[in-house]
């Protein structure tokens, strides 16, 4: 994809894919080409070169939001709900609309305008409306902007609920990768218009805090680095359950397990 | 396109905007009524006094007649400025308000989408028009009575009740093309600005501009049917003691061509345009 305004590159030969069920993670920098990449998905914006294939014959191919929830304000969810259902020709009853409510984990309880919702409960009525029609592929830009903590936990849980249950596939924007990383199967490093890196997110190092660390035989098998009572070690995202379960038969008293995302890295090609 | 057509009304409902507009219309109403009430007559006597020393005025001139006619006379700006103020809004705060983008991330045809803009537009236009003919003829009639009706039109013109009254209906009716084309172009401003501001400005421009060049004669017969700002005051032909009807309905028939030109070039400009 190539997108240029006023002669200014915005996007340079931007390639990226995602299949069903799968989480992507679009990772870059204010300014990168993330919006206008997902514009240009969306259909909002032409591509100055290049096109979206999207595999599959419905109606409604893609959902999404971009920047912000964008929703009629002086209304409230049942009839935003019914408005963007009714200009694509479904029906949204009050049962249907309940229904699509409670997948983003509303209710039909509010009934005063979405202008006086908050802007986690914003972002999930945007979801619940950018599944309407059932897409295949839902873009969501920058989703967790402006959420509370429980917000952000209360939206991952959703979107890989989505992923799994669904199988939708998920293209997310972030300018926070440690956001992106515990959702995403695949992250795609955006900078200056260009896909810099890509690679599934299995691959990386976790910290494991222990006391007795250097007791432990099974860390041999891996590539390690110790530092007093914490050691990284190169693993399989898939394969640390096994590795915890195998530190805790040797009695080693684990306090923490996290992955260390090297941002600087990340942005220079080298850490996945 | 009948849903959206549909989804275009109930948002116009649901907006406090509307009702704004129409309590504003309603109250000018209220306000000419009530400057009539209470001077009403002496203006009519200082604007007829020199008339007065040559002729004899028999019967209430301060009439419901004459109360509808200056209500009418609001056609010339109050009420298109209030309609593209209305109209353009419904486009220019989809652009600022991002719902546009929204929209389109759903799978709606642009020129559907905008056409039911436009179609609910031009209804909405000779709604109120008809609410401000309906308003106008029953609160004056009721306050004021009825009666002869003068009006000055380079000459005096008078009419008999009955006549005034069929000639009201039809500068009503007339009128409301006029408005019809106000609000499209307005419509097409906001399609092109995208912002309310801007199109507010460049609308009332419009509206002054028109007014202005209404007074103004081309020196060709065939340029001044064409010249769209002489077209726009056709309902005040029908004051004119012998009506020409064939001169008023050519002007509307060109000013509904007028209108689809205005319409098809909003409805282009938006198609061609990204919404992003």
């Amino acid at each position: 994809m190539l997108k240029s305004f006023n002669g200014y590159s915005v996007l340079k030969d931007v390639s990226i894919q995602c299949s069903g069920g799968e989480v992507c993670g679009l990772v870059g920098a204010n300014g990168a080409g993330k919006t206008t990449l997902f514009k240009i998905l969306l259909g909002l914006l032409s591509a100055d070169s290049g096109s979206v294939k999207i595999n599959t014959s419905h109606s409604k191919p893609i959902g999404g939001i971009v920047e912000k929830p964008s929703l009629y304000g002086y209304l409230n969810a049942y009839d935003n709900l019914k408005v963007f259902g009714s200009i694509q020709g479904l029906k949204i009853d009050k049962t249907t609309a309940q229904q699509q409510l409670l997948k983003v984990g509303l209710s039909l309880d509010r009934i005063d305008p979405v202008k006086n919702y908050s802007l986690g409960m914003k972002q999930r009525l945007g979801i619940a409306i950018a599944l309407l029609n059932d897409p295949k592929v839902l873009i969501l830009d920058e989703p967790f902007s402006g959420l509370d903590p429980l917000g952000i936990i209360s939206l991952k849980k959703l979107i890989l609920s989505l992923a799994s249950k669904d199988q939708i596939a998920i293209i997310i924007s972030s300018h926070i990768v440690e956001h992106l990383f515990k959702i995403c199967d695949t992250l795609f490093v955006i900078k200056e218009g260009e896909i810099s890196t890509y690679a599934p997110t299995n691959k990386v190092k976790y910290a494991i805090l222990a006391s007795n660390i250097k007791e432990s035989k099974v860390l041999s098998n891996y590539k390690t680095l110790f530092d007093d009572d914490r050691v990284i070690v190169h693993i399989e995202k898939d394969k640390l359950v096994d590795l915890l379960k195998n530190l805790l038969q040797e009695k080693i008293k684990i306090t923490a397990c996290t992955p260390i995302i090297d941002m600087e890295a990340l942005f220079e090609k080298s850490v996945l | 396109m009948m849903s959206l057509i549909q989804i275009e009304f109930f948002k116009l409902r649901k907006q406090k905007r509307t009702f704004y507009a129409l309590g504003a219309i309603f109250l000018i109403e209220l306000i000419v009524f009530v400057i009539a009430y209470f001077q009403g007559g002496a203006i009519l006597d200082a604007l007829l006094s020199t008339l007065k020393d040559t002729f004899y005025f028999s019967g209430k001139l301060l009439n419901g007649n004459l109360l509808t006619y200056m209500l009418l006379n609001s056609l010339w700006f109050h009420i298109p400025l209030i309609l593209m103020i209305v109209i353009s809004g419904s486009i220019t705060t989809e652009y600022q308000d991002k719902t546009l983008q929204a929209v389109f991330l759903q799978p709606v045809s642009k020129w559907k989408f905008i056409l039911s803009k436009y179609i609910v537009g031009i209804v909405f236009t000779i709604v109120v028009v008809l609410l401000l003919a309906i308003t106008s003829f029953s609160f004056s009639y009721l306050f004021f009575g009825k009666g002869d009706l003068v009006v000055y039109l380079g000459t005096l013109n008078f009419f008999d009740s009955k006549d005034a009254f069929q000639r009201l209906v039809l500068a009503f009716a007339s009128g409301t093309v006029s408005m019809v084309f106000f609000s499209v172009l307005s419509l097409t401003l906001g399609i092109f600005f995208r912002e309310s501001i801007k199109t507010w400005i460049v609308a009332a421009l419009f509206l002054i501009v028109f007014n202005l060049l209404s007074q103004l004669d081309m020196p060709f017969l065939a340029m001044n049917t064409w010249f769209l700002p002489k077209l726009n005051n056709t309902w005040q032909y029908f004051f004119y003691f012998d009506i020409p009807w064939i001169q008023i309905i050519l002007h509307l028939l060109i000013l509904c061509f007028y209108i689809f030109i205005t319409l098809i070039i909003g409805v282009r400009i938006f198609q061609k345009r990204d919404i992003g």
